[in-house]
């Protein structure tokens, strides 16, 4: 799990905290992807919070089209050029 | 001294502000440049641009309250995102500006004996509107994703429009909920709060505050913690409470003040949303170009409102109702992938409980409001359709039709609580009068979204941050510039009380 996904479900009030954890342990096991799979929320949250990582890695994002670098970079030149807050 | 003594921050103000978010922020900027002493208390942090870094999940849990894992308990549960820090929610919401409908104020005004219409409160939107910028985006930087909205409404013959936004130079960074990288959008943090300060108004950040104090029946000091422990006293004779609608009714508890008409934390709407995915055979990239641009309001008279939404591919990939196989091949076209939403003006009603010192959010989707959510799946599956989808993914369970979807079934967030301090010219019906001023306390006000006493169909923040400026004005006994004469007396506060006497004191602002 990356740090940042870490640190969102770190951020998540306690038992979202808990449940989520649960549900990522079950979804990294055969088994536990069997169970989940008999309750589509559950499984929903679990898989939606994967990708969730899965998606933010840098290089999955140029991929697919999207370089958060490149953003944050032009925003911040935007600023600088511009006398922006 | 002893050490406790010297660990307390004590303020003397004329009014102590909590929270800087829609509200408080506009409260404390209009006042502090009318001339009076002001002390705005945020809880949350000031943020960094330097190190908004557009990654969904790292910005989801820097800038919004719990990592934007608020959620209610219910039917179905629902995820509520709540912004924290100086601009609230406004730091990471789409932008998007509506003014109040004309129906839904006549209905307040009916329903709630609020004293408030479309002309009354024109110079304040106008106000509002100015200070942010407010304009309607352009269909260049509105970006593809719109595009595929506005193909699919033109083709219905539904009508349709771009969206208007507080935004500024912006570049269609796509980002506007995970924090803008250019401070394009205009929110009260970057707006509002520095105007505040440059009229001297001290703002404290972090200030975690625990209780109005009130003695006979007037609110006259906040207590709280600052960073580190340290307590922290502010002195004034009016205190505006704007914590947001899911916090503000906590504070109130907290500092026991009384609530005669019981509907302190209930009566809560949220405008409970969702959203679906389209595979288009074009590229639509939905994250370049203003991800809220767009609006298809076609069945706004029936409770349903259409609105863009979009976001880089962790965004997508978290949003996106599939999952296995299906969802990495949908992923797979994330270029190709079109996205709207559809928001419902909510008729149900929650309330809110404390567990500890968390809000505990109670709120089930009515009958009613699970026929607009059906019917509103149904359109947003005719609107993709008629852009010419290849796919339409809707946030359903496989197998189930939006027909046949029960509440459990729906995949709900919702971005717009509202009411749990409603305003209600009787003290029996209401937590707050018509001028926001708590009932049976003075000197005591609210300026957030708990005093909306209905939902609104449309965004709300436009609505609050007029609110706020009405009451300003109010505070300084002036009419907002460009506002017709109303004279002081006639206020439905009773400004004059039964005794004679004024209710407030007057502020000693300069004109």
């Amino acid at each position: 799990m990356s740090a940042e996904l870490e640190r969102f479900i770190a951020a998540a009030p306690l038992p979202q905290r808990l449940g989520l954890r649960v549900l990522l342990a079950l979804a990294s096991r055969p088994r536990g992807m069997a169970l989940l799979a008999r309750f589509p929320l559950a499984q929903q949250a679990a898989f939606s919070t994967l990708a969730l990582g899965r998606y933010d890695d840098p290089a999955v994002g140029r991929a697919l089209g999207w370089n958060a670098e490149q953003v944050v970079a032009a925003g911040r030149e935007l600023r600088r050029s511009e006398g922006r807050p | 001294m002893s050490a406790a003594e010297s660990s307390r921050v004590v303020h003397e103000a004329d009014v102590c502000v909590v929270g800087a978010g829609a509200g408080g922020a506009v409260v404390a900027a209009e006042l502090a440049e009318g001339g009076a002493r002001v002390v705005l208390l945020e809880q949350g942090p000031r943020h960094d641009i330097d190190k908004f870094s557009a990654r969904p999940p790292e910005m989801l849990g820097r800038l919004y309250r719990d990592g934007g894992q608020t959620a209610t308990l219910g039917s179905p549960p629902i995820l509520l995102p709540l912004g924290r820090g100086l601009g609230g929610t406004t730091l990471v919401n789409s932008g998007t500006c509506f003014r109040t409908p004309p129906a839904v104020l006549e209905r307040w005004a009916g329903e709630f004996g609020l004293d408030v219409d479309e002309a009354t409160l024109a110079p304040c939107f106008e106000r509002v509107e100015k200070a942010l910028s407010v304009a309607e985006v352009t269909p260049e930087l509105a970006g593809a994703n719109a595009l595929v909205a506005r193909r699919g409404a033109e083709r219905l013959g539904w009508s349709h429009g771009y969206l208007r936004r507080n935004a500024r130079g912006c570049v269609g960074s796509g980002v506007c909920v995970f924090g803008c990288p250019t401070s394009a959008k205009q929110h009260t943090g970057i707006t509002y709060v520095p105007r505040a300060q440059a009229a001297g108004a001290q703002v404290l950040t972090g200030a975690d505050v625990r209780k109005v104090r009130v003695d006979r029946g007037r609110a006259h000091a906040v207590e709280g913690r600052l960073p580190g422990g340290r307590r922290l006293e502010v002195r004034a004779p009016r205190v505006v409470i704007a914590c947001g609608t899911i916090h503000t009714p906590l504070l109130l508890q907290r500092s026991r003040i009384r609530d005669a008409s019981g509907q302190r934390g209930r009566n809560l709407s949220l405008h409970p949303a969702t959203a679906a995915f389209a595979l288009m055979d074009e590229v639509v990239d939905m994250a370049r170009g203003v991800p809220q641009s767009f609006y298809v309001d076609e069945f706004a008279s029936e409770g349903m409102m259409f609105e863009g939404v979009a976001g880089p591919p962790a965004y997508a990939a978290m949003a996106l109702p599939l999952t296995g196989a299906a969802h990495a091949r949908a992923m797979s076209r994330y270029r190709h992938l079109a996205q709207f939403g559809l928001m419902v003006s909510d008729s149900s009603r929650g309330h809110l409980h404390v567990l500890g010192s968390r809000p505990v959010i109670r709120y089930s989707l009515s009958r009613e409001d699970l026929a607009k959510f059906r019917a509103g799946l149904e359109r947003l599956r005719q609107l993709f359709q008629a852009a010419g989808a290849r796919e339409v993914y809707l946030p359903l369970p496989a197998g189930v039709t939006p027909a046949s979807a029960c509440a459990d079934d729906l995949k709900l967030m919702a971005f717009h609580p509202l009411g749990t301090a409603r305003a209600d010219a009787r003290a029996s019906h209401g937590v707050t009068d018509g001028d926001l001023a708590v009932h049976g306390v003075e000197g005591l006000y609210i300026a957030d979204g708990s005093v909306v006493p209905s939902a609104l169909g449309v965004n709300p923040q436009l609505t609050i941050m007029a609110l706020a400026t009405r009451l300003a004005f109010h505070l300084l006994d002036r009419e907002p510039p460009g506002g017709a004469s109303r004279p002081a007396r006639d206020r439905r506060d009773g400004s004059a009380q039964a005794d004679g006497k004024p209710r407030t004191q007057e502020l000693t602002c300069p004109s």
